[in-house]
């Protein structure tokens, strides 16, 4: 009896718990250079990820861990500089869902990774391609109206919105983008 | 309902009528018994039944921790291992730390007492018993929890006292740091409900006569002990409560940017966590000073000193939880104060020391096991306590802390100060459990592994740590010169594992195959010898009268007892705090599912607010609903008197 109950409260946390806690200290090379092949349309904007990303259970979105490492990387490389905590100064805003290059995953890997015009500078040579996921992953969280269960929490500083766990996160802001 | 008049309130003299020869015990069993069947094993508030399946459960996480620590062992043999990721060890050396102190050493503590003490004090059953039902079953959804979670890999990563800013919600990704937080509340919860218990019992249902000079040892101990749990344990539900606020709400307790402070954590979480190794350490040695007089044939030497002891050891460690951050920059004042405090400790546990010492002087010692563990604990505790004095110092600390110099240390204090005095008394004890000896054989060999394993393990740590080896790191090159150290510590461990091993083989051999026991196989002096072993569900057919400290040597074979007591409905004796004079009869509740629920409700509520805020605001709903099915009056005998 008591194992039955047990196997049943182990089935429900599995559910809401599967794979979003495994973290990967070094990941396989072949994995790492897989992540890199995105099939991209020829105007560079949108295409489709390597089938690797879902055999991970899209692990870029869904893993609190790599979410906390883009959160990390968005300030080590000083994304602040032009898009502020999210808001936009002289780079354009990433958290009220207006997104210049489409909403999708691979455009906005594509836009860290090979720059865009206007004065995004690419970062292939700066980052991992496991880091560029890890920024885009943590980048959708920022805009999302919803937070996961996974989305980071606020860091030890100043604020000037909500965390990503208390989407959505431009509550405090009420610009809206220009179209 | 109407019954007639001497229904209402049969009391045991009218039973004497000397027709029926057993015609009180039989009526006692009727009211006082736990029937068979799930629902009745689920709502039963037999303190003996819970106080079991706490024990039992505490073992289990005890040998559960226990297979960490050995993995972990397993890992540091030899230098750049690669059997544990860097991930999982630092979860395995998280939830060893948290499991043995929160899963297992406060907990088994608090269940040796909702066991013992109302045999100890001579009463019916525990005070509130269905509250101790409740804490039980808290405690063990709590202990899942922690242990489902790491199973999923979501097993806390942040050290047993899970230190912010590391903990807090920019370095600790996911919800590993809220399951630990959580996991403390389950186990702070479940801990103050029996700390209610045991202050009740203790002070207002002791037998007639047990005034304050004749209480046990053991209870003045977890008397204190209960104190400490009530005064220590609001400090780290705060901080716990607190960190799990910045992480899921995005408050600024702990964020210095936006006016919180990183120390406040320490500070809260030390003041619970200094007088928590007190909460383990004092049943201990009250568990000592309570089996001594049975190995050395004489009444404890230095009754008062030691009591006295007791409470001085209980107040002072409230004092002295700034030494565990010795290394956060301090004012000298502070410093300076915390090191005299935390000296001045070691002078009642002197006092203790020395009383045992003239009890076994002036005894005629008789080497059974338990006195065994006994004589261990004196060698490995003295030695955990000078390292203590060591560590008090602020220059020492401040070299040694965070190496395995301290590691050594509160081995030596913990397993040395409470698990080997534990395992004697589960060795005195296990026959008033379960009616049956275990092994005299099989536990001198358990009582020599687990002493030389434990000291030729942990000692070495003691010089790994002075050269430089730091806690808690996963790996270490070769050319630290480590190596040849590590792997004798990991091959002693081994001994040490089989001598738990050994235990628990004995424990399950003994409690179907153990001679039977006897009521008094030690031919020891406290009240719960007075009673069968196992001891039936109403403790005592009559509540004894006790005249002195050691009733059962001072009133050869017929102790006075109390008569009066209704039989047809659960009663005990209200006595006054002092002398314990009787005041009132009181009625006992019955069994009932509802503090079960209530605890599943409880338990949901606390877990899924780990993932969302509201789950606060809905959980109430269901709990309030439990609540009130526990409270409702039912029209029982004990309801209506």
């Amino acid at each position: 009896m008591m194992a039955s109950r047990f196997a049943l409260l182990a089935f429900l946390a599995l559910l809401a718990g599967c794979k979003r806690e495994e973290r990967e200290a070094r990941l396989a090379p072949p994995i790492a250079e897989a992540q890199g092949a995105v099939l991209v349309m020829p105007n560079g904007i949108s295409g489709r990820p390597h089938d690797v990303i879902a055999a991970q259970g899209d692990a870029f979105r869904n893993n609190a861990y790599q979410l906390s490492q883009g959160k990390r990387l968005f300030e080590w490389f000083n994304c602040q500089g032009c898009h502020a905590d999210g808001g936009g100064a002289s780079g354009p805003a990433l958290m009220n869902g207006w997104w210049r290059y489409g909403p999708d995953p691979v455009s906005i890997f594509l836009s860290i990774r090979d720059g865009r015009p206007n004065g995004m500078p690419p970062y292939r040579d700066k980052l991992t391609t496991e880091q560029i996921w890890q920024l885009t992953g943590y980048l959708q969280t920022l805009g999302a109206s919803t937070a996961s269960l996974a989305s980071t929490s606020r860091n030890d500083a100043m604020h000037s919105r909500p965390a990503e766990n208390r989407a959505p996160a431009q509550a405090g802001h009420t610009t809206r983008p220009s179209p | 309902m109407t019954r007639p008049p001497e229904d209402r309130d049969l009391r045991d003299t009218a039973l004497d009528t000397g027709q029926e020869p057993d015609a009180l015990e039989r009526r006692l069993a009727r009211i006082w018994r736990t029937p068979p069947g799930l629902v009745n094993a689920l709502s039963t508030v037999d303190h003996k039944i819970i106080g079991r399946r706490y024990i039992v459960t505490a073992f289990v996480f005890l040998a559960l921790g226990g297979v960490l620590a050995m993995l972990m062992r397993l890992q540091l043999a030899q230098p750049e291992s690669r059997f544990l990721s860097p991930d999982l060890y630092n979860q395995v050396f998280t939830i060893h730390g948290a499991n043995m102190m929160f899963l297992f050493a406060v907990p088994v503590m608090e269940a040796m007492a909702i066991y013992f003490v109302p045999l100890l004090v001579g009463t019916r059953n525990i005070a509130f018993p269905r509250l101790g039902a409740f804490s039980y079953w808290v405690y063990l959804f709590g202990g899942s929890m922690l242990w489902i979670a790491f199973i999923l890999q979501m097993g806390p990563d942040v050290g047993w006292f899970a230190y912010v800013p590391l903990a807090g919600p920019q370095y600790s990704s996911g919800k590993r740091a809220d399951i630990w937080a959580q996991m403390i509340t389950f186990t702070e919860i479940s801990a103050l409900a029996v700390a209610i218990e045991i202050v009740v019992t203790v002070l207002k249902q002791r037998a007639p006569g047990m005034s304050l000079d004749r209480i046990p040892l053991v209870v003045w101990a977890w008397l204190v002990m209960a104190f400490m749990i009530i005064m220590a344990m609001p400090a780290v539900v705060t901080a716990s409560s607190m960190l799990i606020l910045d992480r899921l709400v995005g408050t600024h307790f702990f964020n210095p940017a936006e006016g919180g402070d990183v120390l406040l954590w320490q500070h809260l979480f030390w003041f619970f966590g200094h007088p928590e190794v007190y909460i383990i350490f004092l049943p201990a040695v009250g568990m000592i000073s309570t089996m001594l007089p049975a190995f050395v044939r004489r009444p404890i030497f230095g009754y008062l000193p030691l009591v006295m002891a007791l409470l001085t050891m209980g107040l002072l460690s409230f004092g002295l939880w700034v030494h565990h951050m010795f290394t956060t920059g301090l004012p000298r004042l502070g410093e300076s104060f915390f090191t005299a405090s935390s000296m001045a400790i070691a002078v009642p546990a002197g006092v203790q020391i020395f009383c045992w010492l003239a009890t076994i002087w002036l005894g005629r010692p008789a080497f059974r096991v338990p006195f065994l563990f006994i004589l261990a604990f004196f060698f490995t505790f003295v030695l955990g306590g000078m390292t203590g004095v060591m560590v008090a110092s602020v220059p020492l600390d401040t070299q040694v802390h965070d190496t395995y110099f301290v590691v050594a240390h509160f081995h030596y204090v913990l397993v040395g100060g409470a698990v080997f005095p534990l395992l004697g008394a589960i060795y005195y004890w296990f026959p008033k459990i379960t009616g049956r000896m275990m092994s005299e054989r099989i536990g001198r060999w358990v009582a020599g592994l687990l002493f030389l394993g434990f000291n030729f393990t942990f000692f070495p740590m003691h010089i790994l740590g002075l050269q430089g080896m730091t806690r808690r790191i996963y790996a270490y090159p070769a050319e630290m010169g480590w190596g040849g150290m590590n792997l004798f510590v990991s091959l002693c461990s081994v001994a040490m594992a089989a001598g738990f091993l050994l235990f628990f083989i004995d424990i399950f051999r003994s409690a179907r195959h153990g001679e039977p026991a006897g009521d008094n196989p030690w031919e020891a002096s406290t009240l719960e010898w007075a009673t069968s072993s196992p001891p039936p569900p109403y403790n005592f057919v009559r509540i004894p009268v006790v005249t002195s400290a050691s009733p059962l040597w001072d009133e050869k074979g017929s102790l006075p007892v109390v008569s009066g007591l209704a039989v047809n409905r659960r009663e005990l004796l209200i006595t006054g705090m002092g002398n314990a004079t009787p005041e009132v009869r009181e009625t006992s509740p019955q069994n009932s599912i509802w503090p079960f629920f209530a605890a599943i409700a409880t338990s949901v509520m606390l877990v899924a607010s780990i993932f969302t805020p509201w789950a606060v605001v809905w959980g109430a709903i269901p709990l309030t609903i439990t609540l009130i099915g526990w409270f409702w009056p039912r029209g029982t005998p004990e309801d209506d008197s």
